[in-house]
């Protein structure tokens, strides 16, 4: 599956956050939207989702045009872990995975055998099979978070898209969440496309990452090719040095001290 | 593991139905000390045995005729009103929502007052206008609302401006005719007294209908509760839910509001009532919330007519004045349980 912008136009109201920018995403593979604060990433992860309409351009699901395709239909290919989510904090743990397999069921319908399989299966791959009867409120940042991966997992996607999945997470939840889902990707092929503000985060997991500066594409390619010092003065107006240290397949940032 | 699914299952289903079964004994209690006390009292067995006896004893009569459509009443319009207050609260996502900030009383308010203080003549008429004046003011708040989407928020700010300027509209008309108010009155703090059989037909009827058409929401309500992007992207069509479900608690609200008047606080309170007690699931919440709506409504309205003798406080009273303090009570007491 490729999810595949082109030339995207995005604006709230009159104001435009994005102007014209080509972006693919596909199965199998990890992507990493980076960019500044307001430089577009979200938005540009919501018009991939069908959270947000687009007023310029196309966005096609393998050559179908986003807007036309069936809600559930497109629920059942991609699954979306927004930025902002809520539940009542009793809500328990399985009930709350169980809401990933909506896509799959009639509005009058329960659970099928098969939709509870799949709903352990997900709890089992996030790792929260043993939280299943607690309630989310009781469950740890990095559990709850855990949590809502496991929902998006039910639904069974190509692709899932995370709207900055470790912000609000102290070091050790991030890292967690890093871990499950380069795992997930490497087992099950599963696509995945980021919102991340950590670069050496972004730098660890990704196999591509996307740069946006002001609403526009700055560059794109493997992490290596693009995180570059000149990159960073350019985007962030930040000095620094990427050192390649032995042993480690992945560069790390080492910022000018302050 | 899958023994541990099962019994998990199975407590969580026992839970609900145990509630339940607590709540209908409480209501056949409450229901039966309700027919027994008022200015003649009457002890469960002289009920119990004027109801079977084919004489038509004085009893009878007040229970029968008097007593009983007024029981049927209460807890119907406790049902619908606490239905109507939790899917709302699913719409909007927030606690606080009850039928009042979508304008159903806010329009029936200004139908009926229109109707009683300018064309008395039309008085019979009083339920069909407040249910149209309900559900024209609720669908002005909705296109207020929409703008490509509905937001709970513009949901919110548009039912303000409407609810302001009815009520100014009321007050105004209220002043116009201060010498004229008492039917006024009783219409707006929801009375249940002199209600006959005819009414507790008309709100059996439109409270069935609502009732079916609620539980048919039971899922949407729950997915609503994950925010608009979760649903949306688990291919729920957000605004086409927010405005189903605004619509059927609008339908059983207005169609309480006409049968009884304005009844407020049951919307708000009782769903909360019920999630302390249930939980925030609705497959849970919504047959507890109606349960317990009932028998709300109907100890409010014995203890309104029992309370002071020789004279009746309208339920309507009764519930502002205990829901008040009671409302701030929980809102201290436990604040992490929340509407959505």
């Amino acid at each position: 599956m490729i999810v595949e912008g082109s030339n995207v136009q995005i604006a709230y109201g009159e104001n435009i956050v994005v102007d014209g920018i080509d972006i693919e995403v596909r199965k199998g593979e990890i992507t990493t939207i980076i960019g500044p604060n307001g430089s577009g990433k979200s938005t540009v992860l919501k018009a991939l989702t069908r959270l947000l309409d687009y007023k310029v351009g196309s966005i096609c699901v393998d050559d179908t045009e986003i807007r036309k395709i069936d809600s559930k239909e497109l629920a059942k290919k991609m699954g979306v872990l927004p930025q902002r989510h809520q539940a009542p904090p009793d809500f328990k743990v399985k009930d709350l995975v169980s809401f990933g397999r909506m896509p799959y069921q009639k509005w009058f319908k329960g659970s099928s055998d098969e939709d509870k399989e799949i709903v352990q299966w997900a709890m089992e791959q996030a790792g929260v099979l043993d939280l299943q009867n607690k309630s989310i409120q009781t469950c740890s940042g990095g559990q709850a978070q855990r949590v809502w991966i496991a929902t998006v997992l039910a639904q069974k996607p190509e692709i899932m898209f995370l709207d900055e999945p470790t912000t609000y997470l102290d070091v050790a939840y991030q890292l967690e969440t890093m871990r499950l889902v380069k795992r997930l990707n490497r087992e099950s092929g599963i696509g995945i496309v980021m919102v991340l503000h950590d670069l050496s985060h972004a730098l660890e997991v990704s196999d591509r990452i996307v740069i946006l500066k002001d609403g526009v594409k700055y560059d794109e390619g493997a992490p290596k090719d693009v995180v570059t010092p000149t990159m960073m003065q350019d985007v962030y107006g930040v000095s620094c040095n990427i050192v390649f240290l032995e042993g480690r397949e992945n560069p790390i940032i080492v910022y000018d001290e302050i | 593991m899958i023994t541990n699914k099962k019994n998990y299952k199975k407590d969580s289903f026992g839970r609900v139905t145990c509630v339940c079964l607590m709540l209908v004994v409480a209501i056949a209690i409450m229901s039966i000390v309700a027919l027994g006390i008022g200015s003649a009292g009457y002890s469960p067995k002289e009920i119990i045995d004027a109801l079977i006896s084919d004489e038509h004893s004085t009893i009878k009569v007040v229970v029968t005729h008097l007593r009983l459509p007024r029981v049927l009443l209460a807890l119907l319009v406790g049902a619908a009103l606490s239905i109507a207050g939790a899917l709302l609260q699913s719409v909007m996502g927030n606690p606080l929502a009850d039928p009042g900030s979508i304008g159903v009383s806010a329009g029936a308010g200004t139908a009926a007052i229109t109707i009683l203080l300018l064309f008395p003549h039309l008085s019979a008429s009083v339920p069909l206008f407040a249910f149209a004046g309900a559900a024209l003011a609720c669908v002005l708040i909705f296109i207020m609302a929409y703008d490509g989407g509905i937001s709970a928020i513009r949901i919110i700010l548009s039912g303000v401006a409407i609810n302001s300027v009815l009520g100014a509209y009321n007050s105004f008309l209220q002043l116009l005719h201060s010498d004229d108010l008492s039917s006024v009155l009783a219409f707006m703090n929801g009375s249940l007294s002199g209600r006959s059989w005819s009414q507790v037909y008309i709100a059996a009827a439109y409270g069935s209908v609502g009732l079916v058409l609620a539980f048919c929401c039971i899922k949407t309500a729950n997915l609503l509760l994950l925010g608009e992007d979760m649903a949306k992207s688990l291919g729920v069509n957000v605004t086409k839910s927010r405005i189903l479900l605004s619509a059927v608690s609008a339908f059983l609200a207005a169609a309480t509001v006409t049968v009884v008047g304005m009844v407020g606080f049951v919307g708000l309170i009782v769903p909360h009532i019920s999630r302390l007690v249930i939980g925030s699931d609705y497959k849970a919440l919504l047959p507890v919330c109606t349960l317990m709506g009932a028998l709300v409504v109907l100890v409010a309205d014995t203890v309104g007519r029992t309370i002071i003798p020789g004279m009746e406080v309208p339920v309507g009273i009764v519930m502002a004045l205990v829901g008040g303090p009671f409302f701030l009570y929980m809102l201290k007491k436990k604040g992490k349980v929340y509407g959505g």
